[in-house]
């Protein structure tokens, strides 16, 4: 990828930048070259990559080397873009949302410093992978169990500074995040929580700090560079149920929210509910062409066709159950009779007890796969996708809404319809997948167009989305418009305040230092 | 061990995306564990290439990988079996295609940073999975 440097740096200071790096981690952890610099670019992004260009990456191996490049940056105005593994496909990869910043991979620093299988917790380094962690239960045979997001690729703090989600009773995984270590802009290094104490022992099992709590600050933030964090574990069930209930018909979510979410609430269900439609299932059958060979999104009497021929519910609500068997088949009992409320057939279901074989692929046991990603073939060539996923309330009214409003949106943009509403108890995070070949620049504009119209419209009707793509993160950032941008005001003041220079992820989130502020107009979609 | 996975391989060979549509995906293996990477020094050369190809490889790589699973139809295809949709069990490759593939990318496969695989650790791989040629 072309060279693109950072804000009013020229090439010499460029150079004498990446030298000094190259003094704190050694030549070969300062990587430069055009084949560098594409593999730190978005490899889903909307249209060509170098929309979002990083100008090099740098990577530590310890918490003193984070330290030591932070202050250079400073030294030499050097933008950094801290990412664990950067493996955020969908939401821009390892990309940095200002053009020419330096990527700070923190894949090397990949120790699990601790895990305690009493407690159920462990302390991990950025560069963990979910298949490092769970790996390294396995081999040591611990009762203890991850949860993973569709794409496990990536890295478990990563995933979980950036408020990903998972399938299991610990999925929503910023909240399983307990005491970090964090190197502030300026380079000085701070421990949160009881952590703030030299040697206290409950670093990682109490959540807050003595006074304000900071954790979560540093979670989708530009505040620090986060070098480790404790994260709170499963215990491993001595069983688990399976119930896969097919639901028939589009409207039919409604009555699943307003059956669901309330056991949830009230913990007879802990897990995360993923309710995923149709096209979830037909991704994993064929290519979009073995089913629908024009461009424009399959019409609704070919979608009837193909879910009788497939014997597929519009919907798939496919529920877990965790614990000590008699419990789970008292709650199970529970759950069918909900159901059967609303729905005659009764549900497939599938024990698993302690012992017993795990697939390669099963997101509601945890276990870690990047199969998931096989799903940009669908629309085949480079294919790929962005989720645009706004938060409703998990009531029957607002997931309707929700529902009628972005299927009407995405059918005028003439686009197929492939959305889930994972059930996280009181809210529904509603994941609108919208995939593209990369290729096809017709399609990437009706794209870009139909997330543009999606983000606008609801949050005109009041709602949100939890995380987006660096193309739309201002636009995003601008929907939080209580009191004239309060939020974002109040970012920037302690953004100001905490990095001058504004070296750190600026534009993370909508959120620019005042020094770095000029930049925010460039790379929005 | 070889012939598990063979037989896998052959269930995939349905699950991959190809002219004929599947009406249910055949039952996934278990999950297979990667070999730990091998100790020494990331930037040092000689270290042992399979269980590099396992450990940064392995994530799409080994049996019910991504990587595995589109590869399937690609070999299938190519009038292969597909038990060589396990990249460990290819003849046919050589280390400076496995070098151009990594970090070029390929397909729905993206370039690798020298962060995933260092410069020594390819040089490794490539030649464990270009071995004999
Ligand atoms: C098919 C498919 C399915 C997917 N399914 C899911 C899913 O179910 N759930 C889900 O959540 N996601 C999902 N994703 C999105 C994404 O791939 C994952 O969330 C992935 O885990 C993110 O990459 P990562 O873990 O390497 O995080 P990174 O890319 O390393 O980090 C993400 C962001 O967090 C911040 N950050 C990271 N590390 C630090 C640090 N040390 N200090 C400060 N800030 C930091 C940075 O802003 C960074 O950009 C899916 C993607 C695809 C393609």
């Amino acid at each position: 990828m072309k060279l693109v440097l950072p804000p009013r740096v020229g090439p010499k200071a460029f150079d004498a930048a990446l030298t000094a790096f190259a003094g704190v981690v050694g030549k070969e952890w300062v990587m430069a070259g055009d084949a560098d610099r594409d593999a730190y670019s978005d490899i889903y992004a909307p249209g060509p990559a170098d929309q979002w260009p990083a100008s090099a990456a740098v990577a530590p191996g310890s918490v003193e080397e984070v330290q030591a490049i932070v202050r250079l940056a400073n030294q030499h105005t050097i933008p950094l873009w801290p990412v664990s593994r950067g493996k955020n496909l969908g939401y821009g990869t390892a990309a940095p949302r200002m053009a020419g910043s330096v990527v700070l991979d923190l894949g090397r620093m990949n120790r699990i410093i601790d895990i305690d299988a009493r407690l159920a917790t462990c302390v991990l380094e950025p560069g963990v992978s979910f298949f490092d962690l769970y790996e390294a239960v396995q081999r040591e045979k611990l009762p203890l169990w991850l949860s993973v997001p569709g794409n496990a690729w990536g890295s478990v703090l990563g995933n979980a500074f950036e408020h990903g989600i998972g399938y299991t009773p610990y999925g929503l995984h910023a909240r399983n995040l307990c005491g970090f270590e964090v190197v502030l802009p300026d380079g000085d290094l701070v421990r949160t929580g009881m952590g703030a104490m030299s040697g206290n022992h409950a670093w990682h099992l109490h959540p807050m700090s003595f006074g304000p709590t900071f954790d979560l600050a540093f979670t989708q933030s530009s505040l620090g560079v986060v070098t480790r964090a404790g994260l709170w574990m499963q215990p491993a069930p001595a069983a688990s149920l399976e119930l896969v209930f097919d639901i028939p018909n589009e409207d039919d979510i409604g009555w699943v929210i307003d059956t669901i979410a309330p056991l949830k609430i009230a913990g007879t269900i802990d897990q995360n509910v993923f309710v995923p439609s149709w096209l979830g299932k037909m991704v994993l059958k064929g290519q979009r062409h073995d089913f629908w060979d024009k461009p424009g999104a399959i019409p609704e009497w070919r979608v009837k066709e193909l879910l009788a021929q497939y014997k597929l519910g519009y919907w798939q609500v496919a529920l877990r159950l965790y614990g000590e068997e008699p419990v789970i088949r008292a709650k199970a009992d529970v759950v069918r009779a909900a159901m059967a409320r609303h729905l005659s057939a009764p549900p497939a279901e599938h024990w698993w007890h302690a012992g017993d074989p795990m697939n390669a692929m099963d997101t509601t046991m945890g276990v870690p796969s990047a199969a998931p990603l096989q799903m940009s073939d669908w629309v085949g060539g480079r294919g790929a996708h962005m989720g645009f996923s706004p938060v409703v309330p998990a009531t029957a009214e607002h997931v309707m809404g929700q529902l009628k409003r972005s299927r009407a949106i995405i059918a005028a943009h003439d686009v197929d319809f492939y959305a889930s509403f994972t059930i996280g108890g009181r809210f529904a995070t509603n994941i609108n997948m919208l995939m593209y070949d990369r290729d096809k620049p017709d399609q990437v504009a009706n794209m870009k167009r139909l997330f543009s119209a999606l983000i606008g419209e609801t949050a005109k009707a009041g709602y949100g989305e939890y995380r987006t793509h660096l193309g739309w993160m201002d636009t995003v950032m601008d929907t939080y418009d209580f009191n004239n941008h309060a939020l974002r005001r109040l970012n920037e003041k302690i953004k100001d305040a905490l990095d001058p220079n504004g070296i750190l992820a600026p534009g993370k989130q909508g959120v620019w230092p005042s020094a770095m502020r000029d930049q925010a107009k460039a790379g929005r979609v | 061990m070889k012939h598990s996975i063979a037989r896998w391989a052959l269930g995939a060979a349905l699950l991959a995306p190809a002219a004929q549509v599947l009406a249910d995906p055949p039952p996934l293996p278990p999950y297979q564990m990667r070999a730990p990477a091998p100790a020494g020094n990331r930037l040092s050369p000689g270290r042992d290439g399979k269980a590099l190809f396992e450990n940064h490889c392995g994530y799409c790589h080994l049996a019910a990988g991504m990587g595995t699973n589109l590869l399937v139809k690609q070999r299938l295809a190519a009038g292969a079996g597909p038990a060589t949709a396990l990249l460990a069990n290819r003849d046919d490759l050589t280390a400076a295609y496995v070098h151009a593939v990594v970090r070029m990318g390929k397909g729905a496969m993206p370039p690798q940073t020298r962060v995933d695989a260092t410069d020594s650790e390819l040089d490794s791989v490539a030649a464990y999975l270009g071995r004999g040629k």
